[in-house]
């Protein structure tokens, strides 16, 4: 590969991070106590190299941990690598902190200046962009009002627009295509591709794999601070997301060890430690409880990011402290913004009310769970046949949802084209 | 030189960050800017009545003789002190956008130099509502003893506030320095009456070539004597190439320490 079609060179570069156990930064104590400031040494990237063409996109992926966002950090020069080399060939802007430096009390437009003063932009530059900037934020009416009397969205949306006016070569970007109403972020995406269009660099970093799927040509997921695949977004993912799922169950079958454990032990006190975080969350007269949810997918592994048109199935782990005669189900679907996606029990369904006795398992299939992509809560409940909560259990569970279509809305209605 | 091709890009953050921490600074105070003038007013107030009748000095329009040398300690004074705390002060900044570090002491400073020149103003409203009257020729070089006595707080403020940043108990420490510093300087007081034994330590400290540069400007209304300009540039260059190699060097781990 020619030098200059390299926009990224990473090679070998390990950082690790002092975790002080007791850190004493005042003189007396690194007087006194030179010795006792012991720390551990964290690795957290353990020798990472990869490259980047010109004009290409890639995506960072891993959980949480796994030293993905360090590595966008070391790309923009927030810190540096304890070994290897770092090239950056080409201007750099970083859609990490977004309204940096922001002053509640200037207007939009000062803020304007002030903020991409920070990315390196001269004030030439900006006046050239400002029309743009302005546009792009749909501030126009706003722009020349204070900060402090913009709603967080508004915010947002400025401080995006500032970040991707930049021009930049390389654009680095960490989880932040969660800005905004959901036709503004299908705005951003569309500005995204544009800029890819145009040949611009991009990293990102994301939880999001259907936000990667729609704009990397390349995913590489770094696990415990090396590199463990690399390749097509739709490999990688999947790849991915199977091992999520493994250590997903993994883990909730320790969970599971352990509560059986601990329920064995003392039986009495469990209940009420669980009360207490939950309480507004949840209510009911506590005749039956939910005890535990599981999501699947359609081939039975337990999960909690499903693709969008897959199907999901719930199951319901309930016990029975008085009889229920006449118990009812239910189900609730929020998005983030709090809007109820999709909502229905088991009365509405014109299911026969059916006597909870003694715990069991229910279960609500849905067949083709056309959710758009983003974080779903989903509300559980038992009631009685008079809509008396039983157990009312607010955001019980999470999920996500990923596609690499790039619908936007809330929900994909079955279409067809005539042209 | 790479660091000055980068600066030089990014001057427009160093602008507004002076903007922001002018404008932010006297926010919400009754009196606002006002202030900028009113502090150093007071300061001249208490130690006048203090080196001038208490004391008696014996100097000639004591308070102009001490105002023409107050006003650039207080710069130099706060580059040091506050300027330490700068860099923790943008830590939010530091830690999570990339940026060429120097600009916060830079700014700092700069924001400090241009609250000097507003003082400024009222000095020479003083030489002019008293009489005393200006030399022209020796005004010329003002802007050249600010400029030294600029690199030297930028100096200092690139050292301290990447200290600062791996060693807190700095900032402390600096406010009673700085204290020492200024009675280290013959500011409140004359060169000549300083003891012989200890004027190898007052002609090392390169505050006191300043100080008597704009005494001899704006007091004297003389030119001033070049050896000891030339003298206090070279130490004023010195200690910006020690701030800015300490800075570089230490400012590659801010955003783990901060």
């Amino acid at each position: 590969m020619a030098q200059n079609e390299i926009a990224i060179d990473v090679n070998n570069i390990t950082k690790s991070f002092k975790v002080f156990l007791d850190k004493g930064s005042q003189l007396k104590e690194r007087l006194l106590f030179r010795k006792r400031s012991r720390y551990e040494e964290r690795k957290v990237l353990r020798g990472i190299s990869f490259q980047v063409k010109k004009g290409e996109a890639i995506g960072l992926i891993g959980h949480n941990g796994c030293g993905k966002s360090t590595t966008l950090k070391l790309l923009t020069k927030i810190m540096y690598p304890d070994t290897g080399t770092i090239t950056m060939n080409g201007r750099v802007s970083s859609l990490i902190e977004l309204g940096a430096g922001f002053h509640p009390d200037m207007s939009g437009r000062e803020n304007i200046y002030t903020n991409a003063s920070i990315f390196g932009l001269t004030k030439k530059e900006i006046d050239a962009r400002l029309n743009d900037i302005v546009a792009f934020s749909e501030l126009e009416e706003f722009i020349d009002n204070p900060v402090r009397t913009y709603s967080s969205g508004m915010y947002m949306r400025l401080a995006f627009s500032v970040a991707i006016n930049v021009d930049a070569d390389i654009l680095l970007i960490d989880e932040i295509l969660a800005v905004g109403d959901a036709n503004f972020q299908a705005k951003c995406f569309n500005k995204l591709k544009e800029i890819k269009s145009h040949g611009t660099t991009i990293v990102i970093v994301s939880h999001s794999l259907g936000q990667i799927e729609q704009i990397c040509d390349r995913s590489i997921w770094i696990h415990e601070g090396l590199i463990r695949a690399e390749g097509p977004p739709k490999e990688i993912d999947l790849e991915y997301l199977d091992f999520m799922g493994q250590k997903l169950q993994e883990s909730t079958r320790k969970e599971l060890e352990e509560k059986q454990q601990e329920e064995a032990s003392e039986p009495a006190e469990e209940e009420e430690q669980e009360e207490t975080p939950e309480e507004k969350k949840r209510w009911g007269s506590g005749a039956a409880r939910i005890k535990k949810i599981r999501a699947y997918t359609s081939d039975g592994a337990e999960q909690r990011i499903f693709r969008t048109g897959e199907s999901i199935r719930f199951k319901l782990d309930y016990t029975v402290k008085e009889k229920v005669p006449d118990a009812v189900f239910g189900i609730g679907i929020f998005n983030r913004d709090g809007v109820q996606c999709y909502g229905t029990n088991t009365r509405i369904d014109k299911l026969p009310e059916f006597s909870l006795e003694k715990s069991g398992t229910a279960e609500i299939f849905l067949e083709k769970a056309d959710l758009l992509p983003g974080e779903y809560l989903l509300d559980f409940a038992i009631e009685t046949g008079d809509g008396i909560p039983v157990d009312y259990y607010r955001e019980a569970y999470k999920i996500e949802m990923i596609s690499n279509i790039g619908d936007v809305g809330i929900s994909r209605l079955e279409h067809k084209w005539n042209i | 030189m790479n660091t000055i091709k980068e600066l030089y890009a990014y001057r427009q953050m160093i602008f507004s960050l002076v903007k922001k921490d002018l404008r932010g600074r006297y926010k919400g105070s009754v009196l606002g800017f006002l202030w900028t003038f009113i502090n150093p007013l007071l300061q001249l107030v208490v130690y006048t009545v203090v080196f001038s009748y208490i004391l008696k000095a014996n100097i000639d329009r004591y308070y102009l003789y001490l105002f023409v040398a107050l006003i650039p300690w207080i710069f130099f004074s706060s580059s040091i002190t506050v300027g330490a705390s700068s860099v923790v002060a943008q830590k939010d900044l530091i830690k999570k956008i990339y940026f060429p570090r120097m600009v916060i002491p830079i700014s700092y400073v700069t924001s400090c130099f241009v609250n000097m020149l507003l003082c400024f103003i009222v000095i020479f409203a003083v030489i002019i509502v008293t009489g005393v009257g200006v030399n022209f020729a020796a005004l010329l070089t003002l802007p050249i003893i600010m400029g030294v006595e600029y690199v030297m707080a930028l100096g200092m403020a690139l050292l301290t506030s990447a200290v600062t940043v791996y060693f807190r108990d700095l900032e402390h420490i600096l406010g009673i320095v700085s204290m020492m510093w200024m009675y280290m300087t013959p500011i409140m007081y004359d060169k000549s009456i300083v003891p012989d034994d200890l004027l190898p330590a007052f002609n090392l400290n390169p505050m006191t070539h300043v100080i008597e540069c704009y005494r001899t400007v704006l007091y004297n209304k003389a030119m001033p004597d070049l050896s000891t300009l030339l003298f206090a540039a070279g130490l004023g260059v010195a200690l910006l190439i020690i701030g800015c190699l300490v800075f570089n060097k230490l400012q590659r781990h801010f955003a783990e320490e901060l």
